[in-house]
């Protein structure tokens, strides 16, 4: 073929096959040109104008790029968008590109558009994905610098194109520390770390940052799209659950109670201070090892019965060098929702309780001494009187030599004399300090012996004296010298009370009984009884109004202490001018353990 | 003049063995006595003969002395008769309540005077003499008398003029 040929045939394929719809117009807008892919693309173009063809429209659009270029000649790219011959929106890129005569006319423009509408759409999702998406987007340069963000990045952090990363972050001068863009920038790679930053208005957040490389082919790359993903939600519950344990731990640690927990296993998990000191024995020592060591034998059994929980108002454990300390005892088994999720005990030492109410005792003990020592003074200055007046009518007796007077003042004599040695008795047994003995004994057996040691003074006075013993009272641990004493005293001052009441059929019975768990010793009598003055001092002072209640008070009150030291109560009733009643009772659990025992 | 023998002293206490004592005393000072042991057996003994003179106990049962002394002011007659308080309890919780009552409570005829236990015969004879407005009895002072003496009289030994006026004025009262 001729070149000239050659190259025209060469020309018009170009015109066909370039990957691009070209029309060509002229000043009236008309197509007079226009290749393959253009009618492909946008249908039937002969004779139609641009407009009708591109845009569907009948008029010439106002803002027409090739109008122009028409008047300056000059090349323009436009983005478009069009309707194609199936009446699709579809997008493009226009290159307008007018044909410009030697002098300087422009009879006709070229249009070259080729289809972004995928590309377009593209865009459009990926635009849509990158401000949608509920992380913080930004992209940065080598040096930091945000050249592109999302919405929610401005949303969170204002205006920050230009800025350096770290500064809008975390309010910066340098890069964190942590920086995973920074990795990214050296090795290419996807990198994550955990950030903290500050919003707009200074609160702390706390981020997710993935950063990975926009690659265009190069191992080092030139950008790195940086997501913040917001975990200051779960940063904050993060924090507020350390919080509430650690507040839970220091709870436990300083609580006056020892505690000892287990998991489900039953192994222990916590054993707190006080549970140390309490069992001598160290946290670290026994963490691990079963709960069961530690707890009453009660408490497995109501597990063992699928109880939950008991509660021991007294109870004993053993420690490390195994004594035996009183403690109130809990324990519950930890459910949630039917699951079992360990065991807790708690224990309360009551040691100090006891030495407690044992310095309470001993506290109203010795005030009632000395309410008694005060009281003595009465009786003393009494018996001091009466020795005087002893004197005096002896004297006179027999200065007038009247022998019933001296007879008379001699018995007075006498009776004070003897009251001396009841007082001087009565406080010497008082103030020695008396150990119990305490030993396994019979109750009843005691109650007889005091019965029998008084049948003759009773009597003597015209009284009957009997006791009433039940079958059945069981041993108990009592000092048997000292209960002796006490229920002597109470029977000698029955006795004493019924004759003072010159009561024609007295009678003064000794009892015992048992009431739930208490050892109970009863002495009745049907004597002159109390009024209310004796009453309110009958265990307090020497009281002493005619005839009645002979006893001094030191003898209740030895009788009181014995009482109380065996973990008893002593108390009366009476109507006066009716008969009296005094009652001891011992709850069992208080008993003192028997001597050269160590454990009941 | 007035004659012990003409006079009855009834003396009130619920033990026997003051009873005894006071009425050793006033006998061999020449005294008619009548005793009571309690506040009822004195005021049914009062009611049958008036006596001169009581001498009286506080802390008794069955109408301890002031509820005596109150039903004994509830009749003129009986409110003349002067009455000696003889008790053991006049400083402690039993008695002091009822003396202050009876001594601060001058719409009674207080009694003259009260003595407190262990009394001494002299001075018990000496306080119904008194109340009976005869002639006292001197004898060795002993007791509270003498101390009482004493410490006065030592302590006028450095007394300023102002105070030996004051005490003058007190005395001359008497």
């Amino acid at each position: 073929m001729p070149e000239t040929d050659l190259r025209n045939w060469l020309h018009t394929q170009l015109f066909e096959r370039v990957p691009a719809n070209i029309a060509i117009i002229d000043r009236d807008y008309r197509i007079v040109e226009a290749n393959q892919n253009f009618a492909e693309t946008f249908g039937e173009w002969k004779g139609k104008h641009c407009y009708e063809v591109y845009k569907g429209r009948s008029e010439h659009c106002e803002t027409c790029p090739a109008d122009q270029s028409f008047n300056d000649g000059k090349p323009r790219i436009n983005d478009e968008r069009g309707v194609d011959r199936f009446g699709k929106e579809s997008y493009y890129v226009v290159h307008v590109e007018p044909i410009v005569r030697d002098n300087g006319d422009v009879p006709f423009v070229i249009e070259m558009s080729h289809d972004v509408t995928e590309t377009h759409r593209l865009q459009r999702e990926y635009g849509f994905f990158f401000d949608r998406v509920p992380c913080l987007v930004s992209v940065i340069d080598r040096d930091f610098r945000i050249v592109r963000n999302n919405e929610l990045f401005q949303r969170t952090f204002g205006d920050a194109i230009g800025k350096q990363c770290h500064q809008v972050y975390a309010h910066a001068g340098s890069p964190c520390p942590d920086c995973p863009a920074r990795e990214t920038f050296a090795d290419g790679e996807i990198h994550a770390s955990p950030l903290a930053g500050a919003d707009q208005q200074g609160k702390v957040l706390h981020y997710i940052v993935t950063s990975a490389p926009i690659s265009r082919g190069e191992k080092r790359p030139s950008h790195v799209i940086a997501m913040a993903l917001d975990v200051s939600r779960a940063h904050g519950l993060e924090d507020q659950l350390k919080q509430a344990l650690a507040f839970q731990e220091k709870m436990i640690e300083n609580a006056i109670d020892g505690i000892i927990a287990a998991d489900a296993e039953g192994r222990v998990i916590i054993f707190n201070p006080f549970a140390e000191q309490l069992f001598k024995r160290s946290a670290e020592e026994v963490a691990g090892s079963p709960i069961a060591d530690f707890f009453p034998p009660e408490f497995a059994d109501e597990l063992s019965r699928g109880g939950t929980s008991i509660v021991l108002m007294e109870t004993k454990v053993r420690d490390r060098e195994g004594t035996l300390i009183p403690v109130r005892f809990h324990g519950v088994a930890l459910m949630s929702d039917g699951k079992r999720l360990g065991t807790a005990c708690f224990f309360r030492d009551l040691r100090d309780r006891k030495k407690l109410e044992q310095e309470r005792l001993d506290a109203e003990h010795l005030a009632a001494v000395v309410q008694t020592v005060a009281g003595m003074a009465h009786g003393v200055k009494n018996v001091l009187m009466g020795l005087e007046g002893g004197m005096y009518v002896v004297s006179s007796g027999l200065k007038k030599d009247d022998k019933v007077l001296v007879e008379k003042g001699w018995v007075m004599l006498e009776k004070n004399i003897k009251r001396i040695s009841g007082f001087a008795r009565d406080f010497l047994n008082f103030t020695k300090v008396r150990q119990l003995a305490a030993k396994r004994v019979d109750p009843n057996q005691v109650a007889r012996d005091v019965v029998e040691l008084y049948q003759d003074a009773a009597h003597h006075a015209g009284i009957e004296l009997r006791a009433s013993l039940p079958q059945g009272i069981a041993e108990a641990s009592l000092d048997p010298d000292g209960i002796h004493a006490c229920l002597s005293n109470l029977v000698s001052n029955a006795i004493d009370a019924c004759a003072a009441a010159d009561q024609k059929e007295g009678l003064v019975e000794v009892r015992t009984r048992e009431r739930g768990n208490v050892l109970v010793y009863e002495v009745a009598d049907n004597g002159c009884g109390l009024d209310d003055e004796a009453r309110q001092k009958v265990f307090a002072t020497v009281f002493s109004t005619k005839g009645s209640q002979k006893g001094t008070g030191l003898g209740l009150l030895v009788t009181r202490k014995i009482v109380h030291d065996h973990g008893g109560t002593v108390t009366f009733e009476s109507s006066y001018g009716e008969g009296s009643l005094f009652r001891m009772e011992f709850p069992r659990e208080r008993l003192p353990a028997p001597a050269n025992s160590d454990a009941r | 003049m007035t004659r012990p023998e003409d006079k009855t002293i009834l003396i009130v206490d619920d033990e026997d063995d003051v009873r005894l004592y006071l009425e050793t005393v006033l006998t061999n000072a020449g005294f008619k006595v009548e005793t009571a042991a309690d506040g009822l057996e004195a005021l049914e003994k009062v009611k049958a003969s008036p006596p001169d003179c009581i001498s009286l106990d506080l802390v008794m049962p069955r109408k301890s002395g002031a509820r005596f002394l109150g039903e004994l002011h509830k009749r003129p007659e009986w409110k003349k008769i002067p009455v000696i308080i003889v008790t053991a309890h006049a400083r402690d919780d039993l008695g002091s309540r009822d003396l202050k009552e009876i001594l601060e409570n001058s719409t009674i005829l207080g009694p003259e005077t009260y003595l407190e236990k262990p009394v001494t015969a002299l001075a018990y004879v000496n306080s119904v003499k008194r109340a009976l407005a005869m002639p006292i009895t001197p004898g060795p002072e002993t007791g509270q008398g003498a101390d009482l003496k004493k410490e006065v009289g030592s302590l006028l030994e450095t007394a300023g003029p102002d105070t030996l006026n004051k005490v003058l004025e007190v005395l001359r009262k008497k």
